[in-house]
């Protein structure tokens, strides 16, 4: 185990990860890595014997791997939208929850934009895709997007991480070759912070209609097909709408998890949680109301084929995983986020968990039904999720949960520089732009 | 430890690479259309696309070059010769 190498820093609480990780570190990365290593073998299984080995059969053609797929890019917005939204509008708070959410981004991304790959029985046709894919295909469009988000993410988590690599390099970290690569000959130079804020401000402007394109298209994946309860116009703001929701609820796990494990109360305070489950409970009420909007055309409009799709939903036999949703979305937030009594570090754990729950089932909610209950003269689809299935959403989860710890192993999950500047500068910024909101005083009147 | 040239040298080599990916995403993007036009194939659905993915592309890697060049250029002994 390496030694904390250089003198006390003022934030040692954000480099002490790094520094000393610690044994439980190990022994929890040796188990992930027995899940991920198992599950890699269950794969292997499903390209050996095809797709047979999965619960997907007609008319049910999609099941975990495309509710994952949505799942995940969902929770992925949590990061660089989030991140871009607080620093565009010079929220002060954002500071310590930037790249925590940052990292969920690049992370989640590069998960749920595999997960298509596993719902191919051929996955090795995947290159067809570079000599004979067609662009106007909502698939495609899917690709490329979710290929931009991911660079832009990763560019806008990696360039503001620069003066935090430069710290570590100068502690002597190892390996310091690392840190020596990544940054950049970073010196803290004035011309260096200017090249830095110019970067980050065309990164933010360019990376947030990337973000609401990516969940946009997913939605367009559903939508584009005249297929009873996905044919509809709000799908797009909706899917975006849910992505933000989750993503919130993610980083509200995820900070509750980093601030017990790592001591972090100095630099996660409840007025952070605070402001970020207020948002949560704003989230959570326009999810419903789109939800609300979304069924009650439906319903307006009885169309028979919708109608069937609607009470498979609300009476038949995902009912009981349509309430759950409502009330993990919609019930729970909402009686423990309003109330302040209630909205504590556990009862917004309770509630952010709840909505990660809520949301999967949305998504199993819109995948499913359409698809078992299809136009043509079939049956009543039945779709059962085999044990492949299972293994492989918990090795993308483990993989997630690897991939965040192993980062937090090498790189400050908080800004370190960004808190630095926050204590030198804030306070003088925030009172220059309070000042130049207010009207300016009334001049004194003339005597006489 | 590794040498400052090498890492220099590796430095470079990293964000050649960014420009290798992103414009092989480019033409593979224009591949695409030329086959959508060779097709008859929709090509103006193809055309909208790239003009949106491509141009992104291309941003993100003008701006990871100027900040590696913005960086290098604002080193003190840099900023004091």
């Amino acid at each position: 185990m390496e030694k904390a190498p250089a003198a006390p820093h003022p934030d040692y609480d954000l480099l002490r990860p790094i520094e000393n990780p610690g044994k439980s570190f190990y022994y929890i990365v040796a188990v992930l890595l027995v899940i991920i290593l198992y599950t890699g073998y269950v794969y292997i299984r499903q390209v050996y014997y095809g797709l047979g080995v999965t619960g997907m059969a007609q008319p049910v053609t999609w099941g975990f791997y495309i509710i994952n797929f949505v799942f995940f890019i969902g929770i992925s917005h949590a990061g660089t939208l989030i991140s871009a939204i607080l620093r565009l509008s010079k929220a002060e708070w954002r500071r310590p929850i930037t790249r925590m959410a940052e990292v969920i981004t690049a992370i989640v991304l590069a998960i749920g934009g595999l997960h298509p790959i596993l719902d191919l029985g051929r996955p090795d046709r995947m290159t067809h895709l570079f000599y004979n894919g067609r662009l106007q295909s909502p698939l495609l469009w899917d690709i490329v997007s979710i290929t931009a988000y991911f660079t832009a993410s990763t560019v806008y988590l990696y360039i503001p991480m620069i003066p935090d690599i430069a710290i570590l390099r100068d502690r002597g970290v190892k390996p310091r070759w690392l840190y020596e690569f990544l940054s950049w000959g970073w010196q803290g130079t004035e011309q260096q912070h200017k090249v830095l804020d110019r970067a980050m401000n065309i990164l933010m402007v360019v990376v947030i209609p990337i973000a609401v394109s990516v969940h946009t298209i997913i939605s367009y994946i559903f939508a584009m097909t005249v297929q009873p309860g996905w044919h509809s116009t709000i799908f797009g703001p909706y899917f975006v709408v849910g992505a933000i929701f989750s993503g919130i609820a993610a980083i509200l796990v995820l900070m509750i998890v980093f601030r017990k494990i790592f001591h972090l109360e100095r630099y996660l305070k409840l007025i952070h949680f605070n402001y970020l489950s207020v948002l949560l409970l704003v989230m959570s009420l326009l999810w419903f109301y789109f939800t609300f909007s979304e069924y009650l055309t439906g319903y307006y409009g009885h169309e028979p084929n919708e109608m069937r799709v609607f009470w498979y939903k609300f009476s038949g036999a995902f009912a009981p995983y349509f309430w759950t949703m409502v009330t993990c979305n919609f019930l729970l937030p909402l009686i423990l986020l309003s109330n302040r009594k209630t909205r504590t570090i556990p009862g917004i754990l309770i509630a952010s968990i709840s909505v990660i729950i809520g949301m999967w089932l949305e998504r199993l909610i819109i995948v499913v039904p359409s698809l078992a209950n299809p136009r043509l003269s079939y049956p009543t689809g039945i779709y059962i999720p085999s044990h492949t299935e299972w293994m492989l959403f918990l090795g993308g989860v483990s993989v997630f949960i690897l991939g965040y710890m192993m980062f937090a192993r090498f790189f400050p999950v908080i800004s370190v520089w960004e808190i630095q500047e926050g204590r030198q500068e804030s306070a003088k910024t925030v009172t220059e732009r309070i000042t130049s909101y207010m009207p300016d005083p009334e001049p004194p009147l003339a005597k006489g | 430890m590794m040498n400052n040239k090498l890492i220099d040298r590796l430095q470079i080599l990293s964000i050649s690479l960014i420009w290798l990916l992103f414009t092989g995403i480019a033409v593979w993007i224009l591949n695409l259309i030329k086959e959508s036009l060779r097709l008859h194939d929709a090509p103006d659905a193809s055309l909208g696309i790239s003009l949106v993915a491509i141009p992104v592309f291309f941003t993100l890697s003008s701006v990871l070059t100027y900040v590696f060049i913005g960086l290098r250029k604002g080193r003190k002994k840099d900023v004091e010769s």
